[in-house]
């Protein structure tokens, strides 16, 4: 009788993990490394389509900002995931054993941009100029830039308005190319106002959003990490192929959080997420190629940054193709 | 048909000129009739333009001389040729009235 | 449009001005009064602007100065921690208009000890409150506020900026580098801000109807929407943003001149805004600002349409009234017309006894009726006379008709008309002219072997020339038949004639009597044409006239007879003037020689047929004029012992 009385939990608790892969809603939550806009789209689309749903993920979204910082919600566990940039998460694996799951953005966005005005037309012509750059891993693509020209520039720290270039303060501003180019052209420039360096013209192509989690997160629940990356490469190729409804989720959660919205802005800035995102170097979406790992690796190495870094497999626990 | 009547030498000369037919008499009587009434005495019918005359015409001159002859009066003629002229000889006019060659000659006579 | 009534054409006509007219006053008037309009529109918006603009100015003016006053009076290196706290506090208790103040100084600058130094005195809940700012999270240094005015190295209005601190409200914050004097140097010392809260500017601008839904609106120095009435542009699109959203690169366009800080009145057309609408831009002279007012064209130009559409409908109402005056004008006009057409008409059919309308008044229509009703009588006058002249005629015409017929009757008209006779042959015909003539033809036995024939033709025509012609054929017969030779027959009958003969008619005569056993034939002739003799195989000849007068003129007239001889086969042929005067349309006449030579080219010839012939032969000739006389003619053939 005992026996039975037993068995019968036991066989109750193995119905229902049995059931779970079909029915039961795992919880999860991510923080994404900025305030809302389409930079993010692909999360947001997923989230409102119920792709995190049908991968029996109930994901909870969080919004980055200037007072956030991603990896110390992993670290302090307020968040299962976080977004980071390539170059952030190699950093941070020095003191947090987190571990890349995903890929998205191939190719770096950052640049730098100056009036045409200023008489700057190539790299050189920067040498002695007053340039804004933002603080940390926004630093590390220009500092190994002039490293590697051997150029001395007048580093202004750069706030998040670009009043200050506007005004002339400074004769080149950091930039992504989803966000502040634009926003210098709501401002009423035109492309041919500007003179523009891509830093993935100078062999510093930073691939940047991604998705981490703790090393221990990866182990334990790796179909939860599969999972949430297959959503969110799903929710991205919904966002691209149905735009203005993608921008319809964009601009719901940037009113929510009273930030500025403009859906010209943001039209503009999911279509450059499409330019980065699906590049014709990688395989499929969300995927870290090794050659990319590893020369991030060695300019984070030649600036100083990082000591030494994992080996690609330690860090890479995401999709290979 | 057509009339011009002038005076000369105290005789009235009637010229008469085109067809005189049974239609066209009519006129001729009306203007005989003035002559009476103006009493002219000696009248003279140059008939040289006259084309053609029928029995209704040779009626007209012949009550014409008659009336004339009633108040004292006399018709004369002259001028006549061909048609007219064979028609007065076949009719016998040409014997009952005087008859002269031209106009002068009815002047004179 | 010709078989338009007069009705119809003459409204036509007006009515067509009289729209021309009115269209050309609607729009004259709209197009005027819009251009008024326009002018005062243009003017009362630079009015408007200027009055905004300067009174936003005023503020910002009175913030800037207390701001450059405090950072000149900072220069002082004097001045300790308390006095600069108070100095912060008390311009901000003095100055309303001020929402908060900071003086920053740069790391380590006024204690030695602290990398921040930035008292900030700010309002909040109706009090003055106070915070030291600066701190890990917020790094001062690095802010626009603070970092624009030193790299620049003059004072700035910062872009506006919802402050989170302050619950959401709209700011903007002047802020003025100041230094100080460092071992002889001159060196950047610090910021002073004066924050200025924007929230009684768009208190200010939402106040700004222009009517209905015309308003106001402030850009800030990039084009960024600081007031604006949709609340979803304000501090989230700017200009050009919009601009890119409508695709309207006019209004890019006008954002690069309001930021360039021009002025100008312009028309927006309807891919910038709904509806088109009129906008005046002027730049403010602190912050690089610029402001904008909307004038909605419909709505300004709203008085202007009522008026046209008022002015319309009048014109309208007139053209109505018109078009009914003309008509009922007209049909007073034209009901007589047709009334009168109607009835002329009847008249045409005949209907004379016809009632015509009545007219009342003088007019020409008046008078037209008036004509119509003299037409009708003087026509039913003249179509009376003439019915009773046409019957008079007609009675007239048929009496002469059945005198004709009488006198056609007396002559002998049956052929052959001695069938049992070898002797001889007679075939006689008359064609009657139109008029009743006067020819006559007889022939008789005078006894058992004399035969008498003859034909006459008396002078003039109708019904006195048929008697004179029944008399003298009555005569001839009666005064024949006692048997005496034929001219003492044409001088017994002349006589009889010319007894009482104050007509003066006569009749010309040819007669002759045969001896029908031997042929000698006697003859007289009284004027008439003379006959032709045809002698058997011979050429015809010409019975010589014996110039002895008509009958009828001269009593005691003797005739001579004259004596001939006719061999078997021979031909008597007499005939009236009508043959030899019978006239074709060319107005010739059939003539002697025409009759000769037809008698001469007769072969072998009979007497009906000689008739017969001559008769189509003369028919021929006159090809259908028409015929003035009698034509006669007879012909007697001598047979004997010629056989038939």
């Amino acid at each position: 009788m005992s026996r039975f009385t037993h068995l019968l939990p036991a066989a109750l608790l193995a119905l229902l993990l049995t059931a779970a892969p079909a029915g039961a809603i795992e919880k999860a939550s991510i923080v994404l490394q900025w305030l809302p806009q389409a930079q993010f789209a692909g999360y947001y689309v997923a989230k409102d389509k119920g792709f995190y749903e049908e991968e029996g993920i109930y994901l909870h979204i969080m919004s980055g900002g200037p007072d956030v910082l991603a990896s110390e919600y992993l670290e302090t566990g307020r968040a299962d995931f976080a977004t980071l940039f390539l170059a952030t998460g190699i950093q941070r694996r020095a003191t947090l054993p987190l571990v890349n799951i995903g890929q998205f953005v191939q190719n770096s966005a950052l640049m730098l941009i100056c009036k045409k005005s200023s008489g700057i037309e190539k790299v050189e012509d920067l040498a002695g100029k007053k340039v804004g750059l933002w603080a940390n891993e926004f630093q590390i693509q220009a500092r190994a830039l002039f490293k590697k020209r051997n150029m001395r520039v007048t580093v202004v720290p750069q706030s998040d308005s670009l009043d200050m270039f506007m005004r002339g303060g400074v004769q080149a501003a950091s930039g992504m190319w989803y966000n502040e180019y634009h926003t210098l052209m709501t401002y009423g420039l035109k492309p041919e106002d500007l003179t523009t360096f891509f830093y993935t013209d100078y062999d510093l192509n930073f691939p940047e959003d991604g998705i981490y989690c703790l090393e221990k997160t990866a182990n334990r629940r790796p179909e939860l990490c599969r999972a949430l990356v297959r959503a969110t490469a799903r929710g991205w190729m919904y966002a691209f192929n149905h735009p203005e409804e993608a921008l319809d989720s964009v601009m719901k959660r940037m009113k929510e959080a009273r930030v500025p919205a403009s859906r010209a802005h943001q039209r503009w800035m999911l279509a450059r997420m499409e330019d980065i995102i699906l590049s014709d170097q990688v395989p499929s979406i969300g995927v870290l190629r090794q050659a990319d790992y590893e020369r991030v690796v060695k300019i984070l190495e030649d600036v100083g940054v990082i000591d030494k870094a994992p080996l690609f497999p330690e860090f890479y626990r995401g999709p290979v193709r | 048909m057509e009339f011009s009547t002038t005076k000369k030498d105290g005789a009235l000369v009637v010229a008469v000129e085109g067809r005189m037919d049974a239609i066209t008499t009519t006129e001729f009587d009306a203007q005989s009739q003035t002559w009476l009434a103006d009493g002219e005495k000696k009248v003279i019918a140059d008939l040289s333009g006259l084309e053609y005359i029928s029995s209704a015409g040779l009626r007209s001159i012949l009550a014409a001389a008659k009336q004339l002859k009633g108040s004292g009066g006399q018709l004369v003629f002259c001028g006549l040729s061909g048609m007219v002229e064979e028609v007065f000889n076949v009719s016998g006019f040409a014997a009952m009235f005087t008859i002269h060659k031209t106009l002068d000659d009815a002047l004179a006579g | 449009m010709k078989s338009l009534g007069i009705a119809a054409k003459l409204a036509l006509f007006i009515l067509s001005c009289v729209f021309v007219i009115v269209l050309a006053i609607v729009i004259y008037n709209y197009a005027y009064s819009r251009e008024i309009i326009l002018k005062q529109a243009e003017e009362n918006s630079r009015l408007l602007a200027l009055e905004t603009t300067s009174r936003i100015d005023a503020v910002l003016s009175s913030v800037q100065k207390m701001a450059n006053n405090i950072a000149f009076s900072l220069e002082d290196a004097t001045l300790t921690r308390e006095e600069i706290l108070d100095l912060d506090r008390r311009v901000l208790a003095n100055n309303p208009e001020i929402y908060g103040m900071a003086i920053a100084f740069e790391p380590y600058f006024l204690e030695k000890d602290k990398l921040f130094f930035a008292p900030y005195h700010y309002r909040s809940a109706g009090r003055i409150a106070f915070t030291m700012l600066g701190g890990p999270r917020y790094r001062y240094f690095y802010m626009d506020w603070y970092q624009i005015p030193k790299e620049l190295g003059h004072s700035i209005w910062t872009e506006p900026y919802n402050d989170e601190g302050g619950g959401g409200v709209l700011m903007t914050t002047y802020a003025v580098p100041f230094y100080r004097t460092v071992d002889g140097r001159k060196v950047f010392a610090g910021v002073v801000t004066a924050d200025v809260s924007l929230e009684w500017l768009k208190e200010m601008l939402q106040d700004i109807r222009i009517y209905r839904t015309g308003y106001a609106f402030l850009l800030s120095r990039h084009g960024t929407f600081v007031a604006h009435p949709d609340r979803n542009l304000v501090m989230n699109q700017t200009i050009f943003s919009l601009a890119e959203e409508v695709k309207s690169p006019a209004l890019w366009r006008i954002g690069r001149n309001m930021l360039d800080g021009k002025s100008a009145f312009v028309e927006l057309d309807n891919t910038v805004s709904e509806d088109e609408r009129y906008l005046f831009y002027t730049g403010l002279e602190y912050g690089g600002w610029s402001l904008g007012v909307i004038f909605p064209k419909s709505e300004m130009l709203a008085d202007v349409t009522r008026l046209s559409n008022v002015m319309s409908l009048i014109g309208l109402f007139g053209f109505a009234l018109l078009a009914l005056l003309i008509v009922t004008i007209s049909r007073r006009i034209t009901r007589p017309l047709s009334r009168l057409s109607k009835a002329a008409l009847e008249i045409a059919d005949g209907n004379l006894d016809l009632v015509l309308p009545e007219t009342r008044c003088d007019d020409e229509v008046g008078r037209l009726t008036k004509s119509f009703r003299t037409m009708k009588f003087s026509l039913k006058e003249y179509i009376d006379n003439l019915t009773s002249t046409t019957a008079a005629k007609e009675r007239i015409e048929s009496e002469l008709r059945i005198a004709r017929d009488i006198q056609m009757g007396i002559l002998p008209k049956l052929f052959p008309a001695f069938p049992d006779r070898t002797e001889f042959e007679i075939f006689a015909s008359i064609e009657p002219a139109k008029e009743v003539g006067g020819d006559l033809y007889d022939f008789f036995f005078v006894d058992e072997t004399h035969f008498c024939f003859l034909v006459g033709d008396v002078s003039g025509k109708g019904v006195p020339a048929a008697f004179f012609m029944a008399v003298t054929k009555t005569l001839l017969k009666v005064v024949s038949e006692r048997g005496l030779n034929p001219g003492e027959v044409l001088s017994k009958v002349n006589s009889d004639l010319a007894a009482e003969n104050e007509s003066c008619m006569f009749v010309t005569l040819f007669l002759a009597i045969i001896d029908i056993e031997t042929g000698d034939v006697q003859y007289a002739n009284a004027g008439h044409n003379p006959p032709v003799y045809m002698p058997c195989g011979g050429a015809p000849e010409w019975i010589p006239p014996l110039g002895e007068p008509v009958a009828g003129i001269m009593d005691g007239m003797q005739y001579t007879t004259k004596s001939m001889k006719m061999n078997p086969g021979d031909i008597i042929f007499i005939y009236s003037d009508g043959v030899t005067e019978a006239m074709n349309p060319d107005k010739e006449l059939y003539s002697d020689e025409r009759l000769m030579r037809f008698m001469s080219d007769a072969r072998g010839p009979f007497a009906p047929k000689l008739v017969k012939d001559l008769d189509a032969s003369i028919k021929a000739f006159a090809r259908g004029a028409e015929q003035s006389d009698d034509i006669t003619m007879l012909a007697m053939q001598f047979m004997g012992k010629c056989k038939k």
